[in-house]
């Protein structure tokens, strides 16, 4: 049993699960303590120990029972309930046919199914070591099935009634014999399902991790594929737990608060209260944002994790308000009630539709200064993410300008190079000088760089 | 202490909560590993309640710990009373003049002092806070640290050594390490992701909503003044309500105080009136009712015959 718990956190890893050394000796302790011979119990006791996410639970739900399950309903046989003739009728007709389905027939009217070896090498041959998802197992048990002649057998049964009756076999006895055979031929079935879902949790068990996040960091944003953005979205998590721990540090370092009278008194206790040790009260040194994305099309996937990054770090900012631009400017402050913050940016994208050559920042910046003037005070860090290009629209530096006026702090992230600036439609050239810090973000590293600016103070 | 799973269930029944087989099976584990616990889930489906529920059924005092932006462990752990340790040592003078006055070199009286300083730095001058009370209560306790998510990463990593050895590490006194270890039960609303490391040393469990059959259970037991038609009624609607996608779904505990609402307008049905007096004890924002009027129609009643509603 050790064994196949061992097989079974492993086939967890290599679905995805991070599971610990420390939590897979739990398992152990827990199931010790339980036992295994409640199903339920078992499963719930491998649950508490395992899985630490709520989203890993459909994975856990769908590998368990590959792992630990029985291996589908047992076949059962028909041969006891057949007097010794009729038994002997049986098998003469069963002998009448072909190999492969002589050999099916035998299984499911036996009730002695397949031995291990022989579903293995049967699954092996329907590629079942190739299959690189669980989604394939469908497939592959179909192709299981026809290689040990399900597609045939229908006719088959009847042929085989046939002959019995021909024989002189009771009508009752055949009814009989068919009905085990029906059932079995369904169980067997579920057998084979089964059998090659595990055969591929632990063919997967085996294979080198393909991609790996931290390599992927330094891939630019237009050149990653759906499956590696996926991949990204999960490495948010480890950059802004990262990033939260040096914000968190960098303001316990900043001694520019207020004296700390009590803190002082009680830090120098040690010393018989002669103050060696200045404490200073912490001040806030959140920053207050406004983030301004564009979101065309070539600028979605930088927007979308540059609202993942800033909306996780939640904690870290004062406020933020974000707001989207492609042909015009809209609010969307990302509510959370209740919603992880990854769920919740990824709903907001969703509903934005995409645009193609139609940005336009000097009309969205109008319109910003028009209908939300407020979200800008001395405070505020103004956060433009955008690559200045504006299909030849008037730039309104004026209005830039006046922003910059209006804000203690004016970055500009971009992902072009600095000598794309001012080719074409570019107006980078024009923006650039105004704002207080320029970023390039070209790849995730660079975008969690910048954000780790924004949030240390100015 | 429990001995099997079925006494965790009846034991956390008597304490008027209805735990799931998962419920129980956790919080006996929780015991015999001698490990904390982690539930998450949104909020309002009664994890504060089970720690309440969990005291209560060993009768154990339950310690608890709220947390907050901030909270840090002078807080939470200990603060030393720097004023009450001045005062001791202005009364003390004169004892210690006494003590010292013999002293014949300078030596003998830094000895006589050294052999006294237990009273300068010892537990008397230590304001125990929730986490130390917990560890060094004489009787053993369950504690509570609730809404863990709320409090900072640096708090967060300061648990690891409460969760994991029971003990704390106190500058001017040493290790003190826990007398009875407690049954820690930690609650997350999942506003933000804990680290891997507090992950790792606590069992998990995710709280849902409860089916309509569960709830309707907890809603009988706790307002069992409300008849069980109108009971049925009532958690069917609260049902449908979590279904549409609203700003806040109603909780369990709102569900209930909707029932208790029930009860003290003395209602007969959930009609239209009644629905418009009292949805707002299960809806917190305007839009939200606005939005539920409109999809519940005619007091409900419609379409609860004609079954589940859309999104």
């Amino acid at each position: 049993m050790e064994d196949r718990i061992i097989e079974f956190v492993r086939g967890l890893r290599s679905a995805g699960v991070r599971v610990s050394l420390a939590e897979s000796m739990d398992a152990m302790k827990a199931v010790t303590i339980l036992g295994v011979t409640e199903k339920a119990l078992f499963q719930e006791s491998l649950r508490a120990t395992l899985i630490k996410d709520s989203s890993d639970f459909a994975l856990f739900d769908e590998l368990f029972p590959l792992f630990f399950g029985s291996g589908g309903p047992p076949l059962q046989s028909a041969l006891e309930d057949l007097s010794s003739e009729e038994q002997e009728m049986l098998r003469a007709a069963l002998e009448a046919m072909s190999g492969r389905l002589q050999r099916l027939l035998d299984w499911l009217t036996s009730g002695d199914g397949p031995t291990a070896e022989e579903l293995e090498a049967l699954a092996k041959r329907a590629g079942a070591n190739w299959a690189n998802d669980p989604g394939e197992a469908r497939w592959i048990s179909r192709r299981m099935l026809r290689q040990m002649g399900y597609q045939h057998l229908e006719e088959q049964i009847s042929t085989l009634v046939q002959e019995l009756q021909e024989m002189g076999m009771s009508q009752e006895a055949i009814e009989l014999l068919m009905g085990v055979v029906k059932t079995n031929r369904d169980a067997l079935a579920e057998q084979v399902a089964q059998k090659v879902g595990l055969q591929i949790a632990q063919e997967r068990n085996e294979r080198a991790r393909d991609l790996f996040g931290p390599d992927l960091i330094h891939k630019p944003f237009q050149s990653l594929s759906e499956s590696e953005a996926d991949i990204l979205r999960k490495e948010v998590q480890r950059l802004v737990a990262q990033l939260r721990s040096r914000a968190a540090l960098r303001r316990k370092k900043g001694k520019n608060g207020k004296f700390d009278p009590k803190g002082t008194i009680r830090a120098n206790q040690r010393y018989g209260g002669v103050p060696f040790d200045i404490k200073y009260k912490k001040r806030k040194l959140k920053p207050d944002l406004v983030l301004v994305c564009d979101v065309s099309t070539s600028m979605r996937p930088v927007a979308e994790f540059m609202l993942r990054l800033v909306y996780e770090l939640q904690d870290q900012v004062a406020k933020a308000r974000s707001f989207a631009f492609n042909s015009d400017m809209k609010e969307i402050s990302v509510t959370l009630a209740g919603k992880r913050a990854g769920d919740a940016v990824a709903e907001i994208l969703y509903n934005i539709p995409p645009g193609y050559y139609a940005t336009d920042f000097g009309h969205s910046l109008e319109t910003f200064f028009k209908k939300w003037p407020d979200s800008l005070n001395s405070r505020t860090t103004v956060v433009i993410l955008g690559d200045g290009r504006n299909n030849f629209n008037s730039p309104r530096v004026d209005l830039i300008k006046l922003l910059k006026r209006r804000t203690r702090r004016f970055i500009w992230l971009n992902p072009e190079n600095k000598r794309q600036w001012g080719t074409g439609d570019s107006d980078m050239i024009d923006y650039a000088p105004i704002c207080d810090e320029v970023y390039q973000v070209r790849n995730l590293a660079q975008l969690s760089a910048a954000v780790d600016k924004i949030l240390s103070p100015y | 202490m429990f001995r099997d799973i079925e006494e965790v269930g009846t034991g956390l029944g008597r304490e008027n909560y209805i735990a799931s087989k998962e419920i129980s099976t956790v919080v006996y584990l929780a015991q015999s590993l001698s490990k904390p616990v982690l539930t998450e889930g949104p909020a309002g489906v009664g994890k504060t309640e089970l720690a309440k529920a969990w005291a209560g059924a060993l009768g154990w005092p339950l310690v608890r710990l709220q947390c907050y932006e901030g909270l840090d462990e002078s807080k939470s752990l200990y603060e030393w009373e720097y004023a009450k340790q001045m005062l001791y040592t202005q009364l003390l003078r004169d004892t210690l003049q006494d003590v010292l006055g013999e002293a014949k070199s300078l030596t003998e009286a830094a000895e006589r002092l050294s052999m006294e300083e237990d009273v300068f730095f010892s537990e008397k001058f230590l304001l125990p806070r929730p986490l130390l009370l917990a560890l060094t209560s004489k009787e053993p306790v369950v504690l509570l640290i609730d809404e863990i998510d709320r409090a900072d990463v640096e708090f967060e990593a300061f648990l690891l050594e409460v969760l994991s050895d029971f003990q704390v590490s106190i500058p001017e006194i040493g290790t003190i390490s826990a007398i009875h270890q407690p049954m820690v039960l930690l609650t997350s609303n999942n506003t933000r992701e804990l680290s891997e490391a507090l992950k790792r040393r606590c069992l998990y469990i995710f709280i849902d909503y409860p089916t309509l059959q569960a709830e309707l259970t907890i809603v009988k037991l706790k307002v069992p003044e409300l008849s069980p038609e109108l009971a049925r009624q009532a958690v069917e609607v609260v049902q449908q309500l979590r279904h549409m996608d609203l700003r806040k779904v109603p909780s369990i505990s709102e569900t209930l105080d909707w029932a208790r609402a029930l009860v003290t307008l003395n209602a007969k049905a959930i009609d239209e009136e009644t629905m418009r007096n009292t949805l707002t004890v299960l809806l917190k924002y305007e839009a939200d009712v606005q939005r539920a009027r409109r999809l519940l129609g005619n007091g409900g009643r419609r379409q609860m015959r004609g079954g589940k509603l859309g999104r």
